[in-house]
């Protein structure tokens, strides 16, 4: 639970430095005030949540089909936590020099009352290392539950970012947040590492 | 105005050098008064929890504490029950606890303390294992894994 | 008190230096003995004298020389080296071994240090304990001491206890004085943001599981403290996690830059200690109208807190630790120790003394103990 939450936590706060200045001024258009905006962003964010237990239902019926026995699903879960962990890492910091976002195709859509949703699809979907984090762990779990909960979990951390995201055209240290969102990523990426070298050696050690 | 702000300047530093000054000769004191703040206390996840009823067996008395399932903002599935035996504890103990008190055994514990050795046999489908398990300065102590429901 | 701004020196005559440094001596000498000098046991007198002269003679070369980091490093560095020599002996002594054990856990005697401070500050709101395996009160570093020490150096110098107070920060701060000159010249200074990344996770992930996590996976210096002991794989990871980054960001990437890069890119607390420099009386100022751009004081902080563009303007970032080395490289007295409010340029030796009093009043004392024991065992084991 923990650790999917930080992973949501740092992934979310990376989504924002790419996606957050793209997304928002469409969220925001200005059309119907506060609360238009707290209904897109509910919309947005309601999106992501069934996407992400559509995704934890997916992975964990994968998980039961192909890491059938545990010394299997040790290595490689194990295995995939390590790549993918290398991989956000690397993500996190390519992200600071490429900032383009890939949702923002999306705003280009006729219907704007679509665009949240859209948003919210893309963004869940979207390629990003640590929605493969997540889904390699929801594929481990023992029960769909679990795996709902990871979830869960993941969506509460990424959300956090989009909160705030109303007044984020006031905050005078937008770079600073940005920057440590980026070491923020990173930091969860070592720690995905860390877990995945302990399935492995635990694994070798067990047989 | 820069008046002002130099004169809270230096006596904002005055009162920083005085606070220095009676620092180390009051730390005791500080430590004292500061310690009894009501977050002050160790987390029963550390402590080990309040004592929830004793035995006492000749020279040895076995405390069994209350089940520590503490979370941040609510109890959590799994936590653990300490027992101590207090006091001069033999070199084979072997002891069947009823934790919470329901006159249903719920694990029993075997220590050898001259190995040292432990083994715990769960009684209830609320006890997964032995948690961590030593000699201390008062005897021994062992940690049994819970978990809520069972 | 002095108002020029063109290069005051904070030299000071041979007779001005004594005397500057009579009150010190004077206070260091009630804090270290006690007030009642107990000459009875000769190894113990032999370290009391020699930390309480030595400490007191470097005072007296700062006021003297007018260099203020030259001598602090030499304090700050031996009260580094001598508590790691504290507690592993004390360890070896009681246990055999550099590893706590489960007895210290059951029983809460862990020695409790300040980098545990950001953690436990979230469940103490919340569930209103402390998440640490220590003793509140009494015994060795507990936890109401030591949060008391910190606060009061917190409130006081600000970022300036990772110069004065922390006993950790003087091995990286020794490691970068072991060159000359870098062999690696260019660090993007956003690294220094990565303190407060670490904040955020540890204090998060200590708060969600109740485990002070970075004391658990992450603390450099648990390679030269105690550690837990390798008995599983989880074990010998973070054994290795501990070891890792000692060696690489407390002794090598502090060796080929010359700076701190483990109290810069890594420490949590070095991030609260940082936000805390905005309440702090004591600021390190730059006299513009003195500065020749020369860049030199850039170059030497180790902290990365001095840029160019922060010189021509007359700024110094909060990341700033009060080390002084900034000063002793400027040949103008153009970046000073100040006092908020006063403005840059003025009051340079005023303020510069009243800081080196209050700031070495709390190294001197916090690092007393540590460097006394060491001298005593040293003297035992020779003699
Ligand atoms: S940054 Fe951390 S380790 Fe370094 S001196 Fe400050 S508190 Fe100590
Ligand atoms: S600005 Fe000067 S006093 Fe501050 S950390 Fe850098 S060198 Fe030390």
């Amino acid at each position: 639970m923990t650790d999917s939450f930080i992973l949501g936590l740092s992934s979310g706060s990376a989504c924002l430095v790419t996606c957050g200045m793209v997304m928002f001024p469409y969220i925001m258009a200005g059309r119907g005030g506060v609360m238009k905006i707290v209904l897109d962003l509910s919309v947005f964010l309601a999106t992501r949540l069934v996407i992400y237990f559509v995704l934890a239902t997916l992975a964990w019926y994968f998980g039961q089909a192909f890491l059938t026995s545990g010394i299997v699903r040790t290595f490689v879960t194990g295995s995939l936590y390590v790549m993918f962990a290398i991989i956000l890492i690397w993500y996190s910091i390519g992200r600071k020099k490429n900032m383009k976002c890939p949702a923002a195709i999306v705003t280009k859509v006729e219907d704007k009352r679509l665009v949240p949703v859209l948003l919210g699809v893309v963004n869940s979907i979207g390629f990003c290392p640590a929605l493969l984090l997540i889904l390699t762990k929801g594929a481990a779990q023992g029960s769909l539950a679990q795996s709902w909960l990871a979830f869960l979990a993941f969506f509460t951390g990424s959300s956090l970012w989009f909160l705030p995201l109303p007044f984020a055209g006031k905050l005078k240290k937008k770079q600073v947040i940005e920057t440590i969102g980026i070491f923020a990523t990173g930091l969860a990426g070592a720690i995905f590492i860390i877990k995945g070298l302990i399935l492995i050696t635990g694994g070798i050690l067990n047989g | 105005m820069n008046k002002i702000k130099t004169t809270a300047g230096i006596t904002w530093a005055f009162l920083g050098l005085i606070l220095m000054i009676i620092l180390f000769p009051g730390l005791s004191g500080f430590s004292k008064s500061f310690g009894t703040l009501p977050f002050m206390k160790i987390n029963p996840r550390y402590s080990g929890g309040e004592v929830a009823f004793t035995q006492s067996a000749g020279a040895c008395t076995l405390a069994v504490h209350k089940p520590v399932f503490n979370g941040l903002v609510r109890d959590r599935n799994t936590g653990f029950v300490q027992v101590d035996w207090r006091g001069k504890i033999p070199d084979q103990i072997r002891d069947t606890i009823d934790y919470d008190n329901d006159n249903v055994p719920d694990f029993v514990i075997a220590v050898d303390t001259k190995k040292p050795a432990s083994d715990c046999c769960p009684l209830s489908g609320r006890v997964t294992g032995l948690g961590i398990s030593s000699r201390t300065s008062f005897g021994w102590a062992a940690r049994i894994n819970l978990r809520k429901t069972p | 008190m002095d108002n020029s701004s063109i290069a005051v020196s904070p030299k000071k005559t041979f007779g001005k230096a004594l005397l500057y440094t009579l009150p010190m001596f004077l206070v260091t000498f009630m804090f270290i003995t006690g007030g009642k000098p107990d000459f009875s046991d000769p190894a113990r007198t032999v370290a009391i004298l020699v930390t309480f002269f030595g400490m007191n003679l470097l005072y007296f070369l700062m006021h003297y020389s007018g260099k203020t980091d030259r001598y602090r490093a030499i304090i700050f560095v031996i009260f580094a080296l001598t508590l790691s020599f504290t507690l592993i002996r004390n360890m070896i002594l009681i246990r055999n071994s550099m590893s706590f054990s489960q007895a210290d856990i059951l029983e809460c005697k862990i020695p409790f240090c300040h980098l545990v401070i950001p953690m436990m500050i979230l469940p103490a709101a919340l569930t209103k304990s402390i998440i640490f395996p220590g003793t509140i009160l009494g015994g060795f570093a507990d936890i109401a001491s030591m949060v008391v020490l910190w606060l009061a150096a917190t409130v006081v110098l600000g970022r300036g206890f990772c110069s004065w107070g922390c006993f950790y920060g003087g091995w990286d701060d020794g490691f970068s004085r072991l060159r000359k000159k870098p062999l690696v010249k260019k660090i993007s200074d956003s690294w220094k943001w990565m303190p407060f990344a670490v904040l955020l996770l540890v204090a998060l992930t200590a708060a969600l599981t109740m485990i002070p996590t970075y004391c658990n996976w992450i603390c450099p210096f648990k390679a030269v403290t105690e550690f837990e002991k390798v008995t599983n794989v989880e074990s010998a990871v973070k054994a290795g996690v501990f070891i890792s980054l000692f060696g690489g960001l407390v002794v090598a990437l502090p060796v080929v830059t010359r700076k701190r890069t483990q109290c810069s890119f890594l420490c949590p607390m070095g991030a609260i200690s940082t936000l805390s420099n905005r309440i702090t009386p004591f600021t390190m100022k730059i006299d513009t109208n003195a500065c020749t751009q020369c860049f030199k004081c850039v170059d030497s902080c180790p902290m990365f807190a001095l840029t160019r563009e922060g010189i021509k303007e007359g700024t110094v970032s909060m990341f700033c630790s009060k080390c002084g080395k900034c000063m002793d490289s400027c040949s103008r007295n153009a970046i000073h120790f100040g006092i908020r409010g006063v403005p840059a340029g003025t009051r340079k030796n005023f303020s510069r003394n009243l800081f080196l009093f209050v700031s070495f009043l709390f190294m001197a004392v916090f690092s007393s103990q540590p460097i006394v024991f060491t001298l005593n065992s040293l003297y035992n084991l020779i003699f």
